[in-house]
């Protein structure tokens, strides 16, 4: 894809999900027009635009989507359904969240909207076999999860003991998978970032105090550009996350996503001050999808400690990408 | 030649070149020492070839990606071979005279400073001019007849924060040639040579005891009209084209070499929560510099004209060498603060000299202003 084509992609895709999103709340309409658009056939043939033009779009419309689950499906080896849900880790952690004992599967984790409706329920687990296993969604309890961002369509999902079916998956699968799935969080937040921006922005533009645009105050000016260099810190990890598809690459694009999403956050909230306080507003919604999105597969904290105990053990810092 | 290519080749010539080309003096070494490492790593790089890649052959380079000197130049900072501070006026100088000079002066004068014959300076700060760099002052006026048809000019002024100004040949000097306040309209550069008459140089002591700037005098200094860079009144734009490599292969050098500080931390920091969640921190804003770095590097080798939007490397670059060193002085307890040893020594000297990464090159302030200006569009003045 060419650059004039994956721009115009990107509109496409962008307008459909608003379109979308402003019909009906719920994953169903959003999924829909993404069906509509050929996601999977955009998955399968050009998976790199294909995952950062989808979930930065969700990011930027403050969209619920199920395509989480396809993408992360595929990469653990299964034929991605509407009716398979993918079993996420524990909110701020990444350890594969179900464990395998003599064919009979344990699990605790998090799954997004598809798991309401789904037939069967896809669970990596981990160990010195580690691999993925389906269960029926009927085996699963499962708890609906409103917490700060009733709209994003999280749940809770324990396994207390089912027959595993295992899939071809191992443990390479599930680094990738993980990668990957950190990779299309890090796009939402950075679409959800920019619309934050922008609606900070008009803010400043418009709102005038001691007789002029509160944009011409330098304390605003200077929030506004931090955030600017926060999402183009974060847009450039994860180019450097799809160029150099490592554990350690996509470890840190997600790292670097949950602080952008704090600092955009922090200080759009500040710009937006009163407006931004009330629900009339959007700003609200993206602040709380970002904040949830920001412990999905490791919290920026229990990322950098990871890697930071890493670099300590080994004596090694990597330079992990070249010219 | 490929970059890959050239990496690998280059790495294996200073694995074998090692005794020759390594640094001499004990660490952490004086300035006078560093200057004589970097020319003598310089003139044996020249005779091997690789400080020629990535420069025009009209000027005695070999032709090839600019990506190449970045990478040659990264290469050098990551093994501790040059400062990346000193070696990036070679970056950020030799530009200007092939970009700028005529093609006689530039095929001169650039193999000199590239085989570590020279060094120049970059006259651009004056004592009222700091970020503000286009209410400079420092006056040029034609000696013999008007701007078009005079054969030399006279310059009256002073510079201040010159690096290197003292072990300097040469100077790339911008000064007012327009009315007082024809700000960046009436600006024009010059190329001096700095053992002219009329030319006083006073090394100023930095905050970690070196003496690497300096305050220079000029005080009726003729310089030939043949040594006008550009255009006369034309020495903004002059100015403006260093700005893509101060801030691209610069960057990438500094990046790398802050990559080697860090790997330098970790071989010495305690294995502890604590120290993990800071060396973690670090690591995460090195990457996230690197990654823009790369990105950018990548633009102006395709052919991008760089602008506005490095005001975001420059932020990463100055908060990122911060928080490098920052986390020396936390993990290292006492060895910035009263460790006399020379390891001690040259952290200490580190330590001190990263707080300037958010000053220089234009504040942090400035970049703040100009991203809000030119990249969000909020109007207003930079």
């Amino acid at each position: 894809m060419d650059p004039g084509e994956r721009a115009l992609l990107a509109e496409t895709v962008r307008d459909a999900v608003e379109a979308a999103q402003a019909k009906a709340s719920g994953p169903d309409a959003v999924d829909g027009a993404l069906a509509d658009l050929g996601w999977l056939e955009m998955l399968d043939a050009e998976p790199r635009d294909a995952i950062a033009i989808v979930f930065t779009a969700l990011g930027a419309a403050n969209a619920t989507a199920t395509v989480l689950d396809d993408m992360l499906a595929t990469a653990l080896g299964v034929e991605p359904r509407s009716d398979l849900a993918v079993l996420l880790p524990t909110f701020a952690g990444w350890d594969a969240p179900g464990r395998v004992v003599g064919g009979r599967v344990t699990a605790e984790g998090l799954a997004g909207p598809r798991v309401a409706h789904a037939a069967e329920l896809l669970i990596p687990f981990a160990g010195d076999d580690a691999g993925a296993a389906t269960v029926p969604v009927a085996a699963a309890d499962i708890t609906e999860v409103h917490g700060i961002d009733p709209d994003g369509g999280l749940h809770a999902v324990t396994v207390g003991d089912a027959e595993a079916v295992s899939v071809a998956a191992d443990s390479r699968a599930l680094e990738a998978a993980l990668a990957l799935g950190r990779r299309a969080v890090g796009h939402q937040i950075a679409g959800a970032a920019r619309a934050m921006l922008e609606l900070a922005r008009e803010h400043a533009l418009a709102r005038v105090q001691f007789g002029r645009p509160i944009s011409q105050f330098q304390a605003v000016r200077h929030r506004l550009a931090d955030a600017l260099v926060a999402i183009e810190a974060l847009e450039a990890a994860l180019t450097a996350a799809a160029d150099e598809e490592t554990p350690i690459t996509g470890a840190l694009a997600k790292a670097v996503a949950g602080r952008t999403a704090a600092t955009v956050g922090a200080h759009c909230q500040q710009v937006l001050a009163g407006v931004g306080f009330t629900t009339d507003h959007p700003f609200h919604r993206y602040l709380k999808r970002t904040i949830a999105l920001s412990g999905l597969l490791g919290s920026t904290d229990a990322i950098v400690l990871d890697l930071g105990r890493e670099l300590l053990a080994t004596k090694t810092v990597p330079t992990l990408i070249e010219l | 030649m490929q970059i890959a290519e050239f990496r690998s080749g280059l790495n294996a010539w200073l694995d074998e070149h090692h005794d020759e080309i390594a640094p001499r003096y004990a660490p952490p070494g004086t300035l006078d020492e560093h200057i004589e490492q970097m020319q003598h790593a310089k003139s044996l790089l020249f005779e091997a070839g690789w400080m020629r890649w990535g420069w025009p052959e009209r000027v005695g380079g070999l032709g090839g990606s600019p990506m190449l000197r970045t990478e040659l130049g990264a290469a050098m900072a990551g093994r501790g071979l040059t400062d990346p501070g000193l070696y990036s006026l070679v970056e950020v100088l030799a530009p200007t005279l092939i970009d700028y000079a005529s093609a006689d002066l530039a095929a001169e004068v650039v193999p000199r400073l590239l085989n570590g014959t020279e060094i120049w300076c970059q006259g651009f700060s004056e004592p009222g001019t700091g970020s503000d760099l286009s209410s400079l002052s420092c006056r040029a006026v034609p000696q013999d007849g008007d701007a078009a048809t005079a054969t030399s000019w006279v310059i009256n002024g002073q510079k201040v924060w010159t690096s290197l100004a003292q072990y300097s040949e040469r100077c790339v000097l911008l000064t007012r040639t327009g009315p007082p306040d024809s700000r960046h309209r009436g600006i024009t550069a010059f190329f001096v040579d700095m053992n002219t008459p009329g030319i006083t140089v006073a090394p100023l002591e930095m905050i970690n005891g070196a003496f690497e700037f300096a305050e220079v005098f000029f005080d009726d200094v003729v310089v030939p009209a043949d040594r006008i860079l550009g255009e006369v009144d034309g020495g903004w734009a002059v100015a403006m084209a260093i700005l893509p490599y101060e801030r691209s292969s610069c960057f990438w050098q500094r990046t790398t070499y802050l990559y080697h500080r860090l790997q330098l931390l970790v071989e010495a920091a305690p294995e502890t929560d604590v120290a993990a969640q800071v060396v973690g921190n670090a690591f995460l804003q090195l990457h996230a510099l690197r990654s823009r770095s790369r990105i950018t590097q990548h633009r102006l080798a395709d052919g991008a004209t760089l602008g506005a939007e490095t005001s975001i490397d420059k932020v990463l670059v100055g908060l990122a060498e911060q928080s490098t060193y920052d986390a020396v002085q936390r993990l290292l307890p006492g060895v910035v603060e009263l460790d006399d040893t020379p390891v001690g020594e040259a952290w200490r000297l580190e330590y001190l000299y990263s707080r300037a990464s958010t000053i220089y090159g234009g504040t942090i302030e400035v970049q703040r202003n100009i991203i809000a200006k030119r990249l969000l569009e909020l109007g207003g003045t930079d």
